[in-house]
């Protein structure tokens, strides 16, 4: 959807002229397999841990990059929900709201006697229910979701905030084996709630790049008219992919009630633009089509380890948002570039060394504009 | 004017021109012809400025120049109405004008000084539209004259014209023919890049035909070379005759399709449709007339209001993916739009159909089943392109196909073709047409509306014109011909 919110395009783009003389190379011919695209994002990641490693050895300790590969977990998830919204040209502004409403409702059915496990389920349900509303929304009135979770997600803060009456929910059974198993036991020397996540990103790049689900996203962010011909059932993808997003922020609701013990209704402010962001610096363009969730889940481990490292440098911590914002820009700015690169060392070729521009053979020329 | 020589391209390993020239000289109309492939697009980025030669020179007026860009050629008087229309929906005609900004008074745009330079463009080229309409509104037909409109208010002295009426009405290509020509008289060199040989042989002075990146056929003079000896230079060797079609096809007892006195509001009146398993059945009329509308209809894209639409299985199709799962399979040639997925692998577009639309193939199919399912299709149609290779990479006659492909997956009863070779080369265009025969004699029930009259004279056993919303004629046998289609689809309304 928010493809649509660019300036006036002209209605057909050059890329794809019907009768193009000269196919390019096959790109990246010399090697076996193509590189997956996640490589770079978590190369770039690897190396920034490293690097923060060199200047302060101290930040290579397991425990601190547990801490902070711990505290991306929430906005982490949302971004692996993100990806599917976003590969289908959708975006999820309301996983924030999703979030803060989650935490709330969870600490108030715990505290007024509910079982945790089952007031668990009932956050996840309405998480996915309110994702459901979004989609079923989103198609029925012919809106843009970036609208409708626009005003999904200040509906679910002030419903968070309403029941909390803007106060946090504390006086929870800290005992209770919840609050144990996924705020503060560990596994194999990781938090829980880590191999949570990290089982959420196998189970979610498994769903997104090998089953009919997430080839329907794919299918239909790449190019909705022919899905529509094709007989793809798009209203029902696009509730279901929206539902995920929803799920994924309760989720990270979950997590978030079980490590805080308490039900703050403030919790998660901005979230949904920082996951949006990681999905982006992960390799999901807004134009749709295409994504990674291994990708955006390395996108926010790397702003997660910007923010542990400004702790490390002693850098002032109202200095923190700034910092996360020229990294999303470098970040963001990086990925074409070395697209770039990359497209252009594989179409240099022996046979073409007497062309000055072998950009121009994938037909992406950016100068035709009338 | 314009003289182009050794012209040399290469896209990765592939050279896309050897050493081609071609010279323009002011006054002609320049046809440029040749297979996909054949280098035309290649060369005409070159001249205007889009794409920057490997080798070779480009001269205007005796003078060496070098277009960094199309704009920097554009000012130097290289004017292009390029095959894909540029045009901004969402702009207003006179805002679509003037794209590299409007005449200004006082810093503001005038839009009285701006129709003034308008007006007698739109004039010239028979255009009478709103100005202030929103150029999204306006008939495709129109859109491309509205085009060749911006590229004259350039004042260029070559104008490019790169398959201008593949999208076009007859009545539509007759005009800007006619406008071209007077171009020309005014001494403008034209370059006229097209499919439509004898629409070539009826506008050009002279035409040079490319094959393979190289020139093989100069700037003769049009009226020196007959159809033959230009469908020969362009195949490399002499054209094939046209299949009659065959003489007793249809089966009247067998599947079919009808439409019984279907009403869509706006577009259909009562119309009763047959289609029977094994019979093409030409949908011809002018824009707007309805034609369209039953293949809507029957791919579960128009409702009626009044009537029933019955496929072979019985059903009626009540929404795109019902028709889709009662065995219709819509081939465009709309391939941007409607037919494929272009940043994606050819295989994910051979398996869109019947895995994800129609769910053949459960929710976690072998990768690898479904690339050998896709490769057996791509290369039962010839395909060239490796089933990996990204839909965007192939030429528009191998799109073509792989459209068709993604269709045969779904193992169609029905398919419902609009406009199937649209910018598809001679060789294709065969080919595809040969397909689909085989498909009817399948058993398949073929309804066809297209552009291209010699498309329906060629494939189909019979046509049925419509006008308004109706039914109006029904051609077959020796009636079958384009002069007769054409007559009957315009009859009428010359008269008003």
């Amino acid at each position: 959807m928010l493809g649509r919110m660019s300036a006036p395009q002209p209605s057909a783009a050059s890329a794809a002229a019907s009768d193009r003389d000269g196919p390019p190379a096959p790109r990246r011919a010399r090697l076996g397999r193509p590189v997956p695209d996640e490589a770079g994002v978590v190369g770039v990641l690897v190396l920034l841990v490293l690097g923060v490693g060199l200047l302060q050895p101290d930040f290579l300790q397991t425990g601190n990059l547990l801490t902070t590969a711990h505290n991306s977990v929430y906005v982490g998830l949302m971004a692996c929900g993100m990806v599917f919204a976003l590969a289908m040209r959708e975006v999820d502004l309301s996983v924030g709201g999703v979030y803060a409403m989650g935490v709330v409702v969870g600490a108030l059915l715990i505290r007024d006697g509910m079982s945790t496990w089952l007031a668990v389920l009932v956050v996840l349900a309405l998480s996915a229910f309110v994702g459901a509303v979004n989609g079923a929304v989103t198609t029925y009135l012919r809106l843009p979701s970036f609208i409708v979770t626009l005003a999904t997600s200040m509906l679910l803060r002030g419903v968070g905030l309403a029941l909390a009456e803007g106060k946090q929910i504390t006086d929870l059974p800290q005992d209770d084996a919840f609050f144990r198993v996924l705020g503060g036991e560990e596994f194999l020397g990781a938090p829980n709630a880590v191999w949570v996540f990290g089982a959420a990103v196998v189970a979610l790049t498994v769903l997104f790049t090998r089953t009919r689900f997430g080839a329907r996203v794919r299918a239909i962010g790449s190019n909705p008219e022919a899905a529509e011909f094709g007989g793809l059932p798009v209203t029902r993808t696009r509730i279901a992919a929206l539902a995920l997003s929803g799920l994924m922020a309760g989720l990270a609701a979950v997590l978030a009630l079980a490590f805080f013990i308490a039900g703050d209704p403030t919790i998660g402010q901005g979230y949904e633009l920082t996951a949006i962001a990681a999905a982006i610096i992960g390799g999901t363009p807004l134009k749709g089509g295409s994504g990674s969730v291994i990708g955006a889940a390395a996108g926010t481990l790397i702003l997660g380890v910007v923010t542990a490292a400004l702790v490390f440098f002693e850098v002032p911590i109202n200095w923190t948002t700034f910092a996360t914002g020229g990294v999303i820009l470098v970040a963001v700015g990086a990925a074409p570039l070395v697209r770039r690169v990359r497209d252009l060392r594989a179409t240099r070729d022996p046979r073409a060394v007497r062309d000055p521009r072998p950009v121009d053979g994938d037909g992406r020329s950016p100068g035709r504009k009338p | 004017m314009l003289v182009a020589s050794g012209l040399v391209k290469r896209y990765g390993g592939v050279t896309a021109l050897d050493g081609v020239g071609i010279a323009l000289e002011a006054g002609e109309v320049h046809a440029l012809v040749g297979e996909n492939g054949a280098g035309k697009s290649t060369l005409v980025k070159i001249i205007s400025g889009v794409v920057r030669p490997g080798g070779g020179t480009i001269e205007l007026d005796g003078r060496p120049v070098r277009f960094a860009d199309a704009r920097q050629a554009a000012r130097q008087g290289v004017a292009i109405v390029s095959q894909e229309l540029m045009i901004y929906d969402d702009l207003t005609v006179l805002e679509n004008l003037f794209p590299y900004g409007a005449p200004r008074r006082g810093g503001l745009v005038s839009a009285r000084e701006t129709r003034r330079l308008a007006q007698p463009v739109l004039d010239e080229l028979g255009l009478d539209l709103d100005p202030r309409v929103k150029a999204g509104e306006l008939p495709l037909a129109d859109r491309q004259l509205l085009e060749i409109c911006r590229a004259l208010l350039q004042d260029p002295r070559v104008l490019i014209l790169d398959e201008p009426t593949s999208a076009l009405p007859r009545a539509a290509a007759d005009r800007l023919a006619g406008v071209t020509r007077r171009l020309a008289g005014r001494g403008l060199a034209v370059l006229y890049i097209s499919h439509f040989l004898e629409e070539v042989m009826r506008v050009a002075t002279r035409v040079t035909v490319l094959r393979d990146g190289r020139v093989v056929l100069p700037g003769a003079p049009v009226a020196d070379v007959g159809l033959d000896s230009l469908v020969t230079a362009m195949l490399g060797q002499p054209a094939r005759e046209a299949i009659p079609p065959a003489a007793a096809p249809p089966r009247p007892g067998g599947a079919a399709v009808s439409l019984t006195g279907v009403t869509v509001p706006g577009r259909l009146r009562e119309v009763s449709v047959r289609a029977a398993a094994g019979e093409i059945v030409g949908l011809a009329g002018l824009q707007g007339s309805g034609h369209l509308a039953v293949l809507d209809a029957v791919c579960g894209r128009a409702r009626p209001s009044a009537g029933t639409v019955r496929l072979p299985d019985g059903r009626s199709p009540r929404s795109a993916r019902q028709a889709v799962t009662s065995g219709v399979a819509f081939i465009t040639g709309d391939r941007k739009g409607r037919g494929l997925m272009l940043d994606k692998p050819l295989w994910e577009n051979v398996t869109s159909v019947s895995w994800l639309g129609q769910g053949r193939g459960g929710p976690m199919p072998r990768r690898s089943r479904l690339v050998e399912r896709s490769r057996g299709h791509l290369d039962r149609l010839r395909v060239r392109g490796e089933v990996r290779a990204k839909a965007s990479d192939l030429s528009g006659g191998n799109q073509q196909k792989v459209v068709l492909a993604k269709w045969l997956d779904a193992a169609p009863a029905v398919l419902a073709l609009d406009d199937p070779t649209r910018g598809v080369d001679v060789g294709a265009r065969t080919e595809l047409h040969d397909i689909v025969r085989g498909l009817a004699a399948d058993g398949k029930v073929v309804l066809i509306a297209s552009t291209d009259l010699a498309e329906l004279v060629e494939l189909c056993h019979r046509v049925l014109v419509f006008q308004r919303g109706r039914v109006v004629d029904e051609l077959a046998g020796d009636r079958l011909t384009e002069a007769e289609l054409s007559l009957a689809m315009n009859a009428g309304f010359a008269a008003t």
